[in-house]
């Protein structure tokens, strides 16, 4: 890094601590960025040279962990996947994610998420219990039915859609996009046969129709997933299976073992013969 | 599966007050197009001819339907509202009571008068 390729910025970075501070404050922080500075890349500065106390999280800098989701000038956004440059501006606000409690500075308290996404039963639910319990095969799944899903399995539960969504901040019991998400995701897998025992966590006052389509969560995810319409799909199935529509459709059987009369596919010969 | 059907039925009333919303809407004020296509629908305002209609078992149907409909939408409407911002179940269970019982007050209150026409 060339000193004529580096420019200074100013950082806005929010303090909190609980058992010290009675309310939030902002600090700031001068540091230097040059093309390809990460957000988290000027926090990491700051806790390495100007700031050891500067609490964040962070793990794999590569937005695959979903630890460093924070507040950005005024959007929520994961750190590590997040260049200053893209901002345009000589000063940057950074402060936790809203609509989730504060730990300390940047470090929001995940632990509803994670209570909401744990309600949900975010596993495969076969009736074939021996089957779960000891695994001799897989169950049958076709590719159109991944497709179905697949964008769902992508969560990588930063908490960020839960920040961007207006119904999570005036309602705190409302189970957020990612939970309703994930439960859409796992009734519409074909190897699943949990919807009745899902469907009574999220058909509640503070469940799946308190959603009100904003698309704020599908806006904001890193990822580029669509919760919002994951929940409408969500939706559709709760009225189908309320008014007595939805296809009964028992989990996939697992892949019968290859027999003496089907045998497997021989590999084809190579049509190159070497010298 | 409570909350999905209540729900269900909002999306249903929803869709019966517009129906049941344009007829009153077209009777009460466009007598002007109605006459265009022959139809007499003056004095839809006055007293006598109000007090003939709601003595008539298909308008009393129609006005009692449209009641117990724009109540139900409106007001559960009003408690999805209102629970959004409630901080605890027993405030939840208050405001349903509340709502419930002033849905039911409303109600009779408005369906009195066709339903004790039609009974003389």
């Amino acid at each position: 890094m060339t000193e004529a390729n580096t420019k200074q910025i100013t950082l806005r970075v929010q303090r909190y601590n609980p058992e010290q501070d009675s309310s939030p404050y902002l600090q700031e922080f001068i540091v230097p960025v040059s093309r390809g500075t990460t957000v988290l890349d000027g926090l990491l500065y700051i806790k390495e040279n100007m700031d050891s106390s500067l609490a964040f999280r962070t793990s794999c800098r590569m937005g695959i962990c979903g630890s460093c989701g924070m507040l950005i000038n005024n959007y929520p956004h994961l750190a590590c996947h997040t260049q200053i440059e893209e901002f345009h501006t000589d000063t940057l606000t950074i402060k936790p994610l809203p609509n989730l409690a504060i730990i300390k500075d940047l470090v929001p308290d995940l632990a509803t998420l994670f209570d909401n996404h744990k309600a949900i039963k975010p596993y495969i639910i076969h009736h074939d219990t021996e089957e779960m319990e000891t695994p001799s095969a897989e169950f049958t799944q076709t590719s159109q039915t991944l497709d179905s899903f697949l964008q769902f399995t992508y969560c990588i539960k930063c908490g960020i859609c839960i920040s961007a969504c207006p119904t999570s901040a005036s309602d705190k019991l409302f189970l957020g996009p990612q939970a309703l998400a994930q439960c859409y995701r796992y009734c519409s897998d074909s190897r699943d046969g949990g919807e009745s025992e899902r469907f009574p966590v999220v058909d509640t006052d503070h469940g799946v129709w308190h959603c009100h389509l904003a698309g704020a969560c599908s806006e904001a995810c890193p990822k580029g997933l669509d919760p919002a319409l994951a929940i409408q799909l969500l939706k559709r199935r709760l009225v189908s299976h309320s008014l007595g529509l939805s296809k009964k459709q028992s989990p996939s059987p697992i892949v019968p073992p290859p027999t003496e009369s089907n045998p497997k596919v021989p590999f084809p010969e190579f049509t190159v013969k070497g010298s | 599966m409570r909350n999905t059907r209540l729900w269900f039925l909002q999306l249903v009333t929803g869709a019966l007050i517009a129906i049941l919303l344009g007829i009153h809407m077209v009777m009460m004020h466009l007598d002007t197009i109605l006459g265009f296509f022959g139809i007499d629908a003056v004095e839809m305002h006055s007293w006598e001819s109000m007090i003939d209609r709601a003595g008539q078992g298909i308008w009393a149907s129609l006005y009692i339907a449209l009641l117990a409909f724009v109540l139900y939408h409106a007001l559960n409407g009003l408690r999805n509202i209102i629970l959004e911002l409630a901080p605890s179940v027993r405030t939840e269970r208050i405001i349903t009571r509340t709502i419930m019982v002033f849905g039911i007050v409303v109600f009779i209150w408005g369906a009195y008068v066709p339903i004790a026409l039609l009974a003389s």
